[in-house]
């Protein structure tokens, strides 16, 4: 494990945001992670390394409730993972996956409207946020008719209109330009600015270890 | 494949199917011919406690249903498993045998009797709750779903009830599987008493069997997934940060 | 902030009607399907006009329950672990969601049943005493199967072979439905009390509603 403790002082005072210790997880039969405890904290940017296959992506949906500790036991913003309360805390989780889940039928600008009522936010910051991330043009596409690259970045859009607390982002440099890169940087710095916290998992070291304070390293069972 | 660990095996449920089942063949055709239906009369010593476990198989399913939402413990995902696999096999039987009497009797293979109907409509529900079961190797989501499906089935089931009842009665078709309401001698009494208690007996034992094998499978499906997947993620460990956990 | 259990749950049924207008999933392929369905019956059985009237309403009712239910299933093999994500992560509560998706299918249900309802009154010549009743019976019959199917559809969420599975898990527990259906007609037309039907069609719709609303919470993980 390399750690780099570049974070502020004040942090390790406060609560943890995610707090994990001694989790497994079983998708299906299959046991994906063991033993793993962490614990990211208000203002920090954690970086998780491993190759393929070695359970990131797993991590970070257990991180956003999406998938729960087989064994083991977790909070994230103090609600247990295994809450049936849990849904509850997800409105302050910001997640972007490999694949955009937009809906093809809908235009970007109603499937962003979609996210903005169904968490009570106002749809006219909407057109805002797409604008930000360079769709102005786009707005008014089908989802299904916008490339992988323009999905992706409606994604960013999506993280800009609900602003959480907890921004969880996999592998988010692959498959983008040079600005949209910038983009990602921007969205991480910003939610940490505003005392959130961010965990990334990539494969580009050299992109994660300028944003990260601290990284942890995933690998088949060991620990390098 | 490995062998995770000794499991148990008991031998006493293949006794005491082998005995049950010996004693039930050997009471029914002790027992003296019906009067009027002769020697068709013995097939009721199998398929009235065929049709009487069916039932309690699927009152045992919605208790252990209700039982795994409760307590999360595989034990009652495995116990409710078990008893819908012995009920869907009871209600066919009793399907079957009833059938066969129909049409020696009547002269039809089936009537739209409120008793077979329902007993037809439980036989699906059943066999739909043990494809649900079919459908994922994740225990813990299987076992919840396959609970929930257990359990609706309890609230939706009295109302199949209440409608067919209410069908056939609007209908006044006379109820003609109704073999306890023929009239009994003592020793058909007594035979009948002996088999549906012999019943009890073979579904004791073949709950104890399939629960064993539902275990063995769960060992089975989580020893080959894992043998093929290299264990990850045991690398993530606590952050040196300011004595936290 | 957060907003309220009815507008998550009207904002859920806005997004699958508006889907199923871009797509025309229900509109252009089920509800063409159930159509086709009710030309071939009286060719497998007869062309009799007195037997058609007979069996048309029975017919109607068969046809609603199998091919209705398909109406319900729809989202459960087509939508990405991606997509459920999005919604997981608005914090919506889940037993909202399943409130509203149950709407949008009620919604969809009753538009299949009233242009299925026309097809089969001029084909099968039906016998249209009592028909100041048939609203009532067609919205509360799409309720109880609108909540039977988005259980169902729920409760197999990911699993394997979902697109059969659904329709054999809800088609059993759908006989009160028909029954009450069929039997509220078939009181119509001999001119006979019609309430107990009309009670038990609401008890299922109440009861399931409560089965679903409670489930919804247990089953909110999205894999």
């Amino acid at each position: 494990m390399a750690a780099r403790h570049r974070y502020p002082a004040e942090v390790s005072e406060a609560i943890a945001i995610v707090s994990l210790s001694g989790v497994a997880v079983r998708a299906g039969a299959v046991p994906i992670l063991r033993d793993v405890n962490l614990s990211v904290h208000p203002g920090e940017v954690v970086g998780i390394f491993g190759a393929n296959g070695a359970g990131k992506t797993t991590l970070l949906r257990l991180v956003a409730t999406m998938t729960r500790p087989s064994e083991g036991s977790g909070t994230v913003f103090g609600t247990d993972m295994n809450s049936p309360d849990r849904f509850e805390v997800r409105s302050r989780i910001g997640y972007i996956g490999h694949t955009p889940g937009w809906y093809p039928e809908l235009t970007l600008a109603e499937n962003m409207a979609f996210v903005a009522a169904a968490m009570g936010i106002d749809a006219a910051k909407v057109g805002s946020c797409l604008d930000a991330v360079g769709l102005a043009g786009a707005k008014d596409r089908r989802a299904d008719r916008c490339s992988h690259g323009m999905q992706r970045r409606a994604e960013f859009a999506r993280v800009l209109l609900t602003e959480p607390d907890l921004l969880l982002l996999d592998e988010p440099h692959s498959a983008l330009d040079a600005d949209a890169v910038d983009l990602v940087d921007g969205l991480v710095k910003r939610t940490v600015e505003r005392g959130g916290a961010a965990v990334l998992v990539s494969h580009d070291h050299a992109r994660v270890e300028s944003l990260a304070h601290r990284i942890l390293r995933i690998k088949e069972g060991t620990i390098t | 494949m490995t062998t995770a660990k000794p499991h148990s095996s008991s031998v006493w449920p293949w006794y005491a199917m082998a005995i049950a089942g010996i004693v039930t063949l050997v009471a029914s055709f002790v027992a003296p011919p019906d009067a009027l239906q002769g020697e068709l009369s013995r097939i009721l010593y199998v398929h009235v406690p065929a049709a009487w476990l069916a039932y309690v198989s699927f009152g045992v399913t919605m208790i252990a249903s209700a039982a795994y939402l409760w307590k999360k413990d595989l034990k009652w995902d495995r116990i409710a498993a078990a008893s819908a696999e012995i009920g869907v096999l009871f209600t066919g039987m009793t399907l079957v045998i009833g059938m066969i009497w129909a049409k020696s009797t009547w002269g039809v293979w089936w009537t739209w009797d409120a008793r077979l109907t329902l007993t037809a409509i439980m036989f699906f529900v059943y066999l739909g709750y043990l494809a649900l079961r079919r459908s994922t190797d994740d225990l813990e989501a299987r076992a919840k779903r396959a609970a929930i499906l257990g359990v609706l089935a309890v609230v939706q089931i009295p109302l199949v009830h209440f409608s067919v009842v209410l069908w056939r009665g609007l209908h006044q078709t006379p109820s003609l599987l109704k073999p306890a309401s023929v009239d009994m001698d003592t020793p058909m009494v007594i035979t009948l008493l002996v088999a549906v208690v012999m019943f009890s007996v073979m579904y004791v034992a073949m709950m104890v069997k399939l629960v064993e094998l539902g275990k063995l499978e769960e060992q089975v499906i989580l020893s080959e997934l894992s043998s093929r997947t290299p264990v990850a993620g045991s690398a993530v460990t606590a952050p040196s940060l300011g004595g936290d956990a | 902030m957060s907003p309220t259990f009815l507008s998550q749950a009207m904002t859920v049924a806005r997004r699958d009607v508006l889907r199923e207008r871009r797509s025309g999933e229900v509109l252009w392929v089920t509800l063409p399907f159930g159509a086709v369905a009710l030309l071939l019956i009286p060719i497998a059985i007869s062309t009799d006009t007195l037997t058609l009237r007979r069996v048309g309403v029975g017919m109607f009712w068969v046809v609603v329950m199998l091919f209705g239910v398909l109406i319900a299933v729809r989202r459960t093999t087509a939508d990405s672990t991606a997509q459920r994500d999005m919604v997981a992560l608005t914090g919506m509560d889940p037993a909202a969601v399943f409130t509203g998706t149950a709407l949008a299918n009620f919604l969809l249900l009753l538009v299949f049943e009233t242009v299925l309802g026309v097809l089969t009154v001029v084909l099968y010549d039906i016998d249209l005493s009592g028909a100041q009743w048939f609203p009532l019976i067609l919205v509360l019959v799409a309720v109880g199967l609108a909540l039977l199917g988005t259980i169902a559809a729920g409760i197999v969420a990911t699993g394997r072979s979902t697109a059969a599975l659904v329709p054999l898990i809800v088609a059993p527990m759908s006989v009160p439905l028909l029954i009450a259906a069929t039997q509220s007609f078939e009181g119509l037309r001999l001119g006979k009390s019609i309430l107990t039907w009309i009670l038990m069609l609401a008890v299922i719709a109440l009861v399931l509603a409560v089965a679903g609303v409670l489930s919804a919470r247990p089953l909110q993980e999205t894999g």
